[in-house]
């Protein structure tokens, strides 16, 4: 109880951290459910600071906050976080690739590739997104046995990586939304 | 049972009579009051277990959340606070409190347990600027920014117990020990040493019933308990007899400690409308809207004071006899050294101080609530739902719905005046939820919205009309080889035969055909026979197919009437099928809960979100464009009056035959609403989808201030110049088209010189489709009506 509020601050010092020293904290990867490594699975996707997911202080602190409770297991907690966050910001990507994470760690594999399909939908031209979206969909593809489907995601997700990659290299200067 | 042998080692009764016959009889007679007791005691043990945990639901809207940079201005904020009964005060520390300053508000939040977790009692401070929050902190030593707050939820009703009890359970170490005090002081002084029972009280009651006085108590708190278990306004021997024996019965059960507990929260302390006011937790509430351990001495004597007759002293409807028996009971408390004296005379000298309005007891929003209770019904007992205590968290949004409320009845008054039709005859319903969530925000089933009976957003199913006509269009521009937005369709008179039924010739609505017609067009000025004809061509089966997967339960019959919407549904299902629209394609089941909690805060059952990809996002593209031309020159034109054109407001007008049915489902880019206004009785009300629902909507949104709808453009589009009139491709800088959206290699190859249409093309519309009429067949009158 008495460190019920300790959260709030916790996305603001990250912020800090990452502001100031460059060091990005890393997204929540989810190991694949199952089926043997794939080609282009667990593709190296570069983290993004949550400062370029969203710019709503808000936002991010319930990010984080289900960032833990998906790490420490508390899929439901992390849910529904998130969808206090998509109250706030309903067509932010990132907060549907996360929750499109949760679902897959809960084993919802058909929500897990609707809701990565539905980020994508808000993605536009944000390339990491897309492809950790696709990460997503080729991990629940692996689970539902679809490794033909699962391969092509993976691909696509090693592509889009790949094009991100490029586009920072290039000094494109990422913006959230 | 061990119980009958130790009543009857009580009722020891030892009869020196001769004769067999004699002791037969008395053996009888004993086995027979053994018998008697036995069910008593049963009885009265039921009712004490029963009613201990007999806890309504709870039932809460949404809970603000607020953030630096939330849209929200300091009324709105206030009249938050006024929904979770915060009260101003010039020191704003104690919970529940506020404070008006130069630039914002001090306030100090209450303890709650939320779904997820306690959220423990905070000093903030707020400030806001430009209609937005500004400046959000801890107020402390050291002021610290807050990214984000959550309020408590304003309690929005409750599913009660039979004979609609409410209680706010207490536990008899949270009870201040004065108002004990005070209450064993006016009512039992004895309690803590008789056995239920006052014997000497009994015989003076018994003296005055049978000397022909006036019938009266003489009650111990037990008995007054046993009382209330069984209210009857029955005041003969035999249920006093019963009250004595079930009050001894209760004490040789229970200790002193639970009587007095249980007591406490089931004592009857006064009626709002259908619901009872039950103990001293929901007393204070109901009285004062503080908790118990806020009470002051003289609200204390209050409450005691009306455990005597909750109507006789009743202190809103007889606030003089109130205060008189208040000071009364002030008087024992002093003597009895409850309170001192110095706090005595500083309590006499106090006004009732009862809030003049009292909380909220069965629901302001009963439409909604009704909606919340069937939902539940399908996962909870009902017994469960009205005992246990749940706590239930909602998506109401007060604000939106007072906005629904308010924008209904103000317009359905403003109609029947300007067509003179009989005041209060005319009614409405209106479904409002969240685009990406499908949340409801607020339900109206009619334009007294305070009245909990016909439930017209749930219940009435009426003909949809045009509303039906996006499904018909979406199917369509799913085969983009076939169909695009300009793809010319057939408007000329058609006869439809099917065996077994009557032709059917459909005519639209200014009894004309209008040739050929784009297909924007058609759906634009909502035509009813080149969407007859389209449908005809698609298939009705396969159309009708796909009411299921936007989540249309009901099959309508498999007739092409049935595709200008020829079947009844409710709003909260048309609210359903726009959804699915205005969220690209994505299905999303709308939802009243999203959580439910044990009365000790432990999260029992979430209702989280789901979503289903049911129709491709880039048709549904093509519709919304569809769509929002209907508002930018087709039939919703005069929505304009209400919403400026930035709003980009998709939507769509239903008219059925004779004018019975007026409908408006529309979306912006953050919800999703539907409107029906008619008559109960199903007569004509002359009023058009335009004319009517529209109306109501677009007064509505103007308050809620939505956002723009600007939908996510998918990979397979790309926006196309072309000619509005022949349809022909014009090259990306000609000036003189209209850009529309096109699924990639759907898009007209055929290319017009620049400027050669006869097109009066005024400037490009961006990202959105433009109607050009042929303005020869177009008049004002057509364009008011589908």
């Amino acid at each position: 109880m008495k460190n019920r509020f300790a959260w709030f601050f916790v996305p603001a010092w990250l912020l800090l951290l990452a502001g100031c020293a460059g060091v990005a904290t890393q997204p929540s990867t989810t190991p694949a459910p199952s089926g043997a490594q794939l080609p282009g699975e667990g593709a190296i996707i570069e983290p993004v600071p949550k400062s370029a997911m969203s710019g709503n202080k808000a936002v991010i602190a319930l990010l984080d906050r289900a960032q833990t409770d998906n790490a420490s297991g508390q899929r439901e907690a992390a849910g529904a976080s998130l969808e206090r966050a998509l109250r706030i910001e309903p067509r932010n990507p990132w907060l549907w690739l996360e929750l499109a994470q949760v679902r897959l760690n809960q084993g919802q594999y058909a929500q897990a590739i609707t809701l990565a399909r539905k980020s994508n939908s808000f993605a536009g031209h944000q390339l990491r997104v897309q492809a950790e979206n696709w990460q997503v969909i080729g991990k629940a593809r692996v689970a539902q046995g679809d490794s033909a489907g699962a391969e092509q995601a993976f691909k696509l997700s090693a592509e889009l990586a790949q094009q991100a990659k490029a586009e920072v290299d290039r000094g494109f200067i990422f913006n959230f939304q | 049972m061990k119980l009958p042998s130790s009543l009857s080692n009580r009722f020891h009764f030892n009869f020196k009579l001769p004769g067999k016959t004699v002791r037969m009889i008395a053996l009888l007679l004993l086995l027979g009051l053994s018998g008697y007791i036995y069910y008593l005691d049963v009885t009265i043990r039921e009712a004490f277990e029963g009613r201990k945990f007999a806890l309504p639901a709870r039932v809460y809207g949404r809970a603000l959340e607020v953030y630096p940079g939330l849209k929200l201005t300091r009324e709105q904020f206030v009249e938050e606070f006024k929904s979770i009964g915060y009260h101003e005060s010039p020191q704003p520390d104690d919970a529940a409190t506020y404070k008006n300053t130069l630039n914002g508000i001090e306030f100090t939040t209450r303890d709650f347990v939320f779904g997820d977790g306690p959220q423990p009692l905070q000093h903030l401070r707020i400030e806001f600027a430009d209609g937005k929050v500004s400046l959000l902190q801890l107020r402390g030593s050291n002021d610290a920014d807050l990214p984000l707050l959550r309020m408590e939820p304003p309690l929005i009703g409750g599913i009660y117990p039979g004979h609609n009890e409410d209680r706010e359970l207490v536990r008899i170490s949270q009870v201040p020990k004065p108002l004990i005090d005070a209450l064993i002081a006016t009512e039992d002084r004895k309690f803590h040493t008789h056995w239920g029972i006052d014997p000497r009280g009994i015989a003076r009651a018994l003296y005055k019933t049978v000397t022909g006085q006036r019938i009266e108590g003489g009650s111990t708190l037990t008995q007054q308990l046993v009382k209330n278990f069984f209210l009857t306004s029955e005041r003969t021997l035999t249920r006093k007899a019963n009250e004595v024996l079930m009050a001894l019965l209760l004490e040789m059960h229970y200790s002193k400690d639970e009587i007095l507990e249980t007591y406490l929260n089931e004592i009857f302390l006064g009626q709002d409308a259908s619901r009872a006011i039950h103990g001293f937790g929901l007393g204070s509430y109901f009285y004062f809207d503080r908790p118990l351990d806020r009470l002051e001495p003289q609200q204390i004597a209050t409450l005691v004071g009306m455990v005597k007759g909750p109507s006789v002293y009743d202190p809103r409807k007889h606030p003089e006899l109130a205060l008189k028996r208040r000071n009364v009971v002030l008087q024992v408390m002093v003597s009895q050294n409850v309170i001192t004296q110095a706090q005595f005379l500083a309590a006499r000298q106090k006004p009732l101080g009862v809030v003049q309005r009292a909380p909220a007891g069965t629901s302001p929003y009963p439409a909604f609530l009704q909606f919340v209770h069937r939902q539940l019904e399908r996962d909870y007992r009902e017994e469960d739902l009205r005992s246990e205590g749940l706590r239930i968290f909602t998506t109401l949004d007060p604000f939106v719905q007072h906005q629904a409320e308010k924008a209904l009845a103000s317009r359905l008054t403003a109609i029947e005046r300007a067509r003179k039709f009989a005041a209060n005859t005319l009614e409405g319903a209106v479904v409002v939820s969240s685009t990406q969530n499908g949340e409801i925000q607020a339900m109206v089933g009619g334009r007294d919205a305070r009245y909990a009976g016909y439930n017209r957003a749930i219940d009435a199913q009426r003909p949809i009309g045009s509303l039906a006509k996006p499904i018909v269009y979406l199917t369509a521009l799913e085969d983009p080889q076939r169909y695009t937005l300009i793809t010319p369709l057939d408007d000329s008179a058609l006869v439809w035969s099917q065996p077994g039924t009557t032709d059917w010739k459909p005519q639209n609505y200014d009894h004309q055909f209008h040739g050929q017609v784009q297909l924007r067009t058609a759906l634009a000025l909502s035509f009813n026979v080149s969407t007859a004809r389209l449908g005809i061509e698609l298939g009705v089966e396969h159309i009708l197919d796909k009411l299921p997967l936007y989540g249309i339960e009901q099959r309508p019959p498999p007739f092409a009437s049935s595709l200008l919407g020829a079947f009844g549904l409710s709003p909260v299902e048309v609210a359903q099928l726009y959804q699915t629209f205005a969220d690209g394609g994505f299905r999303t089941p709308l939802r009243a809960i999203r959580a439910i909690v044990t009365a000790d805060g432990k999260p029992l059952q979430r209702y989280p979100l789901n979503v289903e990809p049911v129709a491709p996002p880039a048709p549904v593209y093509l519709l919304t464009a569809a769509l929002q031309g209907v508002v930018r020159e087709g039939t919703a034109q005069s929505l304009s009056n209400w919403l400026p054109a930035e709003m980009n407001v998709a939507g769509k007008t239903g008219t059925t035959d004779d004018l019975r049915d007026s409908w408006f489902a529309g979306y912006t880019g953050d919800r999703v609403a539907v409107v029906w206004v008619g008559f109960d009785d199903n007569k004509p009300t002359g009023l058009t989808g335009a004319s009517g629902a529209m109306t109501v909507w677009g007064e509505m949104m103007k308050n809620i201030q939505p956002e723009p709808l600007e939908p996510a453009m998918p990979e397979e589009i790309e926006m196309v110049n072309v000619d509005p009139v022949s349809g022909l491709r014009y090259d990306e800088g000609c000036k003189a088209g209209v850009l529309l959206p096109f699924i990639k290699g759907s898009a007209p190859a055929d290319k017009s010189p620049c400027g050669a249409s006869s097109a009066e093309a005024s400037g490009k519309a961006e990202a959105k489709p433009e109607l050009k009429q042929d303005t020869k067949k177009k008049n004002w009158f057509q364009r008011l009506f589908d």
